[in-house]
């Protein structure tokens, strides 16, 4: 993934947040439960905004920790669910 | 513990007549079908038990004018919805009302890549049908997942089904191999694969599978006949998900019935959330208390849960019993039997059990 990538949920698949099961992302025939940053990388995989713009967001978030570190994270959390194809890349 | 998935079967009615339908042998007549505010009432039981997906299935759940409503409900019970469909009574305008009401996903079954056994095994001339509403579907925000049934007539056209799912964009392709209930276990000699077969279709979906990684993920379901320990059926007994029949009882399974002494409980007489607790069809099999050995001492009855009860009832007589596909199971015999028997015998015995719409 580039900066300029915006990765989004493909279709199908919906993020949720209840009082009682808190963030879980429905896809098909099943369900992931999200903790740590995951619910914080996945609302704004929305389709609005690039990859850079979100590794610069959550860098911020998360009280201005290292952008390096926070990239990495974020790169290889998303590309899991590539794989599996929650997340499509435009 | 509480379900996940609410399975909720709205209609046995159906236009295709396929030679492995999953419902029962006996099945709801119309008369009998809970009407939208009943649905809409157990939805948000479902809903506040813990229930997150709700799959809508029949027979055909498009059969039902009241499907867009019973799509918008699950929404407003914030379920996740999946429409389980053969395609047949979904038009293009219907497919934009379903979605408008909510619809997050549809799996749309097929039963070849070719057109004339397609129709065969369907008993209805609906592929042609499929392949428009796939078309459809294609443009539309909407999950979309391609199911495909495989056995011994259809498995040597395997490529062709996975190079139907690729140009028909789909997001998802699910390979089933039959399993053996209701009418299948009727067509069983006809429909279980060769172990060439199994051996090689289990090789070409995984290279496709690493293949099309990221593009279209594959799922696939093993003949489980040819395994060594059995599958977790379910998810194991009354652990994640449930069946409501049209009539509204509660099944921890779509086959439950053919076990005999399972007493069931009517979503319309009795709280979902009670009878899912309580009622003595769901205890049953729940645990390990009732688990004979091998099962009993076995390192992996957390991992399968004994296997399936219907499966242990149908070919053992006996629901309790060690799921005989077990290679450890005392009745393992019963298996290798009909293994045995449809590797030495030609497929081609008389015809077809066809599935028959409820009266």
């Amino acid at each position: 993934m580039t900066s300029a990538s915006i990765p989004r949920l493909a279709r199908g698949c919906r993020l949720r947040e209840d009082a009682d099961q808190g963030w879980v992302l429905l896809i098909p025939e099943g369900v992931l439960r999200l903790s740590g940053p995951g619910p914080h990388i996945l609302r704004r995989c929305d389709g609005s905004r690039t990859f850079g713009e979100i590794v610069t967001e959550l860098a911020q978030e998360f009280n201005d920790a290292e952008t390096a570190r926070v990239e990495a994270e974020t790169n290889a959390f998303l590309n899991r669910l590539i794989e599996r194809r929650i997340v499509v890349v435009e | 513990m509480r379900p996940q998935a609410l399975i909720a079967e709205i209609t046995h009615r159906c236009p295709l007549h396929c030679v492995y339908c999953s419902n029962p042998l006996a099945m709801r007549p119309r008369g009998e079908e809970m009407p939208a505010g009943s649905w809409e009432h157990l939805f948000r039981e479902a809903a506040e038990l813990g229930v997150l997906h709700l799959h809508l299935t029949g027979g055909e759940p498009a059969l039902r004018p009241d499907l867009e409503e019973l799509v918008r409900a699950g929404r407003a019970a914030n379920l996740y919805v999946n429409l389980i469909t053969s395609g047949i009574g979904v038009s293009e305008q219907r497919m934009d009302a379903l979605i408008e009401a909510g619809l997050d996903h549809l799996q749309l079954s097929f039963q070849d890549a070719q057109e004339a056994p397609a129709n065969e095994y369907a008993g209805a001339r609906a592929h042609a049908r499929k392949l428009a509403l796939a078309e459809v579907v294609r443009g539309r925000q909407v999950g979309f997942t391609m199911n495909a049934v495989v056995h011994r007539q259809n498995l040597d056209r395997l490529e062709g089904i996975i190079a139907m799912a690729e140009q028909l964009g789909v997001d998802r392709l699910e390979i089933a191999n039959v399993q053996y209930y209701g009418w299948a276990l009727e067509n069983r000699d006809r429909m279980m694969p060769t172990r060439r077969q199994m051996e090689a279709c289990v090789e070409s979906v995984r290279n496709h599978q690493e293949r099309l990684k990221g593009r279209l993920r594959i799922d696939f379901v093993p003949p489980d006949y040819y395994a060594r320990y059995p599958k977790a059926c379910m998810g194991g007994w009354g652990r994640s998900l449930m069946v409501v029949d049209p009539a509204g009882w509660v099944l921890p399974c779509h086959a439950a019935r053919v076990i005999p002494d399972l007493a069931f409980e009517n979503a319309q007489s009795r709280q979902l959330r009670a009878i899912w607790e309580e009622s003595s069809a769901f205890q049953r099999f729940r645990g390990e208390e009732w688990m004979p050995e091998p099962c009993r001492s076995c390192d992996r009855r957390h991992e399968d849960f004994g296997g399936c009860r219907c499966q242990a009832m149908l070919l053992t007589g006996n629901a309790s019993a060690t799921d005989p596909v077990c290679s450890l199971a005392p009745d393992r015999g019963l298996v290798d039997a009909v293994v045995e028997r449809v590797n030495a015998a030609p497929a081609d015995t008389p015809g077809w059990v066809y599935r028959i719409d409820p009266v």
